[in-house]
């Protein structure tokens, strides 16, 4: 293959990993303010938070497997649905991404050494861990876990007596934590790029960091506030919620979901910002339409963010606002469609490599694809009436987010591995992962859209013998994922002690992380360089290399 | 080697980043309570009549005067940066100083209006409120807690504030450095802009 | 140079009348509560509130000194950001009883 064109010759032994700063031990990562290790830090964590809200799910989709309880009580299994939604959306989906690789390779990738603010990087990371920490805590203190589900709608969460007030202000730091982190990567983009790094030499994944950062930073705080309401209700009785008082249930939903909804392009942005860089990588092509991929990108963004009451079609909403909201959903589907269309166009007549980045990217690309031609469907007023609160809903988000992000983040994890930890994962079994996991995933997913599309309602603990044999088949469906997920977590455990050590450059790409050494120096580079080409010149740099 | 090391250890200094980080930061609270604009406009349009009665029993002139603390408070804010920015220190000071005295002084007139409410039997929860019309109940509850978030922001500036002058009095910040404190000063205004929604909202419906 | 003029929009002088028309702001706001003008009033009031705190974010704030883009962008940015919250908010709260 073509020779890697590492400028900086850094000899390993001086990798972040063996230049600990200040403090010496464990507090030279939990009082580091090195974004590499940052985000490592936030790494191990989401993973652990990962697997937790796997494990959640696995007895969830036990508890379903027949009609009628098997082994948990109704209560239980309300707790579960709610904690399963908290952790993976507050403590994995959402962070994920931009604090893990954000944190690691925006600096890296645009020739800084650090982000703006590192100590302000580190506070971001305790708050994730401290808001946490509340979390479990509510689980396990008190009259236990909330049973609200991961959206607290009042008056349910005003009067339930379980640990609401606990969550909600977990979620209300976890929040701070989100903001801190868009405000030090929107600051970072802005002010630390190297000279010839124009805005149109961004790599694409930096570009959905910078939109995902403006989402963090607007939108978080509305949520912030509708929890520390909650908060205040449950102590005060302010009345703001509470139809007693006067209060609307509906302005909490809208509450809720003017952030909410724009969440759910913070989790899902970076996750096509990585699609981005790698599908040109494993096709060896230019990405096919740069700037329509980075301002999509700020689109989904803006038009994401006036959306939100498609998740209150069948609530009490007015019919006009109804009827806005359909037109708008409607319309953020364009920006995702360019996307997909450019990928696709990058792969079409490019030389395919495929690795399992690759891999991961085009399972991205078919159930991203699926889920947001459900999300049409479930975006028009009358099928909404039928397929609200239903199966569908669940079976369409995890399309989005599992299939989506998650496949996204999969996709991270394999291409960056090797930069990040200076060895190689087995490739084949990384691909033999893929497919049991793809495999699992639809077997699971489809069987919820069929579910939905039947009439079963979601969050329901028992249901009616007629959706025996499809929740059978989702739980099957669901061991095969979850066997999928553990050979893949396994492989690049292994890969991590046991891997070959890897190149500087084993993918031959053209971003700056590839162009310093496996793992990377604690300033990342000796100069720093002066950018001439752009993040997918394969040419030029194949000439110069 | 050894210079290379101090090469890489220099001091990178970016007052302009430092300010957008700020900037930043200002965006996110004014629409944390821009949440709470939204719920305020959405109940009073339900309620208009309610908030109109509620309002009255505000203590109209305390809101005034607290309006024009922290205008002024403003205002030695802002001198306070651009004397240290001269290198007037000592004048730089007192301006601060006086800030933080204003600051403390809203606070205090806050405490006395909430306490002659609370007196009277208004408060969220009492029995007295809820006797009374849902809009009432609800404009007194959003008065609490959006006159009690901004109390809360004001409280963490005077500390903020307070965390400044003994930086500049250690010379921590200086003529040559005086970003920290323009950015405490950013802060401090953001304070006053929320204030100057808030006074017409609860104490002049008409 | 006159240190006022090294540092853009930082002389006392403009604070102080920047401070007095806050204050005359201030003292027309709360005059024309006092009037019986319906539902001008919050328009007014709202107005002025928007006056006063441009003349705090400009001056107090040095936002009109900025000259970098991204500066001159974020205060418009949040006020559409929150206009499209609270316009869409009130596309339900405004027409609950069926669309006229």
């Amino acid at each position: 293959m073509i020779a890697t064109r590492a400028t900086e010759s850094v000899h390993p032994k001086t990798s972040f990993y063996h230049e600990p700063g200040r403090y010496r031990g464990i507090l030279s990562w939990i009082l580091t303010v090195d974004h590499k290790r940052i985000g490592l830090l936030y790494f191990i964590f989401v993973i652990a938070f990962f697997f937790s809200g796997v494990v959640l799910g696995f007895f969830m989709r036990l508890e379903m497997i027949a009609p009628g309880g098997a082994i948990m009580k109704p209560q239980t299994y309300n707790s579960l649905f709610t904690l399963h939604g908290i952790i993976m959306i507050f403590l994995v989906v959402i962070p994920a991404i931009p604090t893990v690789f954000g944190n690691f390779f925006l600096p890296i990738q645009i020739g800084a050494r650090d982000v703006a603010f590192p100590r302000i990087n580190l506070l971001s990371w305790w708050l994730y861990i401290s808001g946490a920490v509340i979390v479990a805590l509510s689980i396990f203190t008190g009259e236990g876990p909330p049973d609200t589900g991961w959206t607290f709608y009042a008056p349910y969460s005003l009067r339930t007596t379980v640990n609401v007030p606990l969550a909600v202000f977990g979620v209300f730091i976890l929040g701070m934590s989100s903001i801190l982190t868009g405000i030090n990567l929107v600051t970072t983009t802005h002010r630390l790029r190297a000279p010839g790094m124009t805005w149109k030499r961004l790599p694409l994944f930096l570009w959905a960091i910078y939109a995902t950062s403006w989402v963090q930073i607007l939108a978080t705080p509305v949520i912030g506030i509708t929890m520390v309401l909650i908060f205040l209700e449950r102590f005060f009785g302010v009345g703001v919620f509470d139809p007693t008082k006067g209060g609307d249930p509906i302005l909490y939903q809208h509450m809720f979901w003017i952030y909410s909804h724009p969440a759910t392009y913070i989790m899902i942005l970076p996750a096509m910002g990585i699609v981005s860089d790698v599908v040109p990588v494993f096709a060896r092509k230019k990405i096919f339409g740069y700037m329509a991929i980075a301002l999509s990108g700020m689109a989904i963004a803006a038009v994401g963010s006036l959306v939100w009451g498609h998740h209150m079609f069948v609530s009490g909403q007015s019919d006009f606002a109804n009827l806005l909201f359909s037109l708008l959903t409607f319309l953020v589907a364009v920006p995702s469609a360019i996307k997909v269309f450019n990928w696709v166009a990058t792969l079409h007549k490019g030389s395919i490599v495929l690795e399992p980045p690759l891999l991961f990217c085009l399972g991205f690309i078919f159930l991203f694809s699926v889920g947001g031609l459900t999300g049409l469907i479930q975006g028009a007023l009358a099928p909404n009436v039928h397929l609200h609160d239903t199966y569908w809903i669940p079976g369409h988000f995890h399309y989005i987010i599992f299939g989506g992000m998650g496949f996204g983040l999969f996709a991270a994890f394999h291409y960056w591995f090797p930069k990040m930890f200076g060895r190689m994962y087995h490739r084949k079994t990384a691909k033999i992962a893929w497919v049991i996991m793809f495999v699992g995933f639809n077997v699971f997913y489809f069987s919820m859209l069929l579910l939905g599309w039947e009439g079963m309602p979601r969050r329901y603990y028992d249901y009616l013998p007629q959706f025996r044999t499809l929740h059978l088949t989702a739980t099957f469906g669901s061991w095969i994922l979850i066997a999928g997920l553990i050979i893949m977590f396994a492989n690049l455990f292994r890969g991590l002690f046991k891997g070959e050590k890897a190149e500087d450059n084993p993918w031959n790409a053209a971003t700056l992380e590839w162009q310093i050494a496996s793992p990377p120096p604690t300033e990342n580079f000796q100069n720093i360089p002066v950018i001439q080409s752009g993040p997918y010149d394969f040419k030029e740099f194949a000439k110069n290399g | 080697m050894d210079e290379a090391k101090a090469f890489i250890l220099e001091e990178t200094r970016d007052d302009t980043g430092a300010k957008l980080g700020m900037w930043l930061f200002i965006l996110s609270e004014l629409l944390l309570f821009g949440g709470m604009f939204i719920l305020y406009s959405a109940y009073r349009y339900k309620n208009p009549v309610d908030f109109h009665h509620a309002s009255r029993e505000l203590e109209v002139l305390l809101g005034t005067f607290n309006t024009l603390i922290l205008l002024t408070s403003s205002l030695s804010m802002a001198a306070s940066v651009s004397a240290l920015q001269r290198g007037e220190r000592k004048l730089s000071m007192v301006l601060l100083m006086a800030t933080m005295a204003l600051g403390l002084l809203f606070l205090v007139n806050k405490g006395f209006e909430w306490g002659m409410k609370i007196e009277h039997g208004i408060y969220p929860s009492s029995p007295i409120l809820l006797a009374r019309a849902k809009g009432e109940i609800l404009f007194f509850g959003l008065y609490y807690v959006m006159t009690g978030l901004h109390g809360l922001h004001v409280l963490v500036g005077v500390c903020v504030l307070c965390g400044m002058l003994m930086l500049i009095a250690k010379d921590r910040i200086n003529q040559m450095r005086f970003v920290p404190l323009e950015n405490a000063g950013l802060y401090w205004h953001l304070v006053d802009i929320i204030w100057i929604f808030l006074y017409p909202l609860f104490y002049l419906i008409t | 140079m006159k240190p006022e003029e090294k540092i853009p929009g930082a002389s006392y002088k403009v604070y102080a009348l920047v401070w007095i028309i806050l204050i005359i702001l201030t003292g027309m706001t709360f005059s024309f509560a006092g009037m019986e003008l319906g539902g001008w009033t919050v328009l007014i009031a709202l107005a002025i509130a928007g006056t006063k705190s441009g003349l705090v974010l400009n001056y107090f704030m040095h936002l009109r000194s900025e000259r970098q883009l991204i500066f001159r962008v974020i205060i418009p940015l949040v006020m559409a950001v929150f206009l499209v919250f609270i316009l869409l908010t009130f596309a339900d709260l405004a027409f609950r009883g069926g669309m006229r």
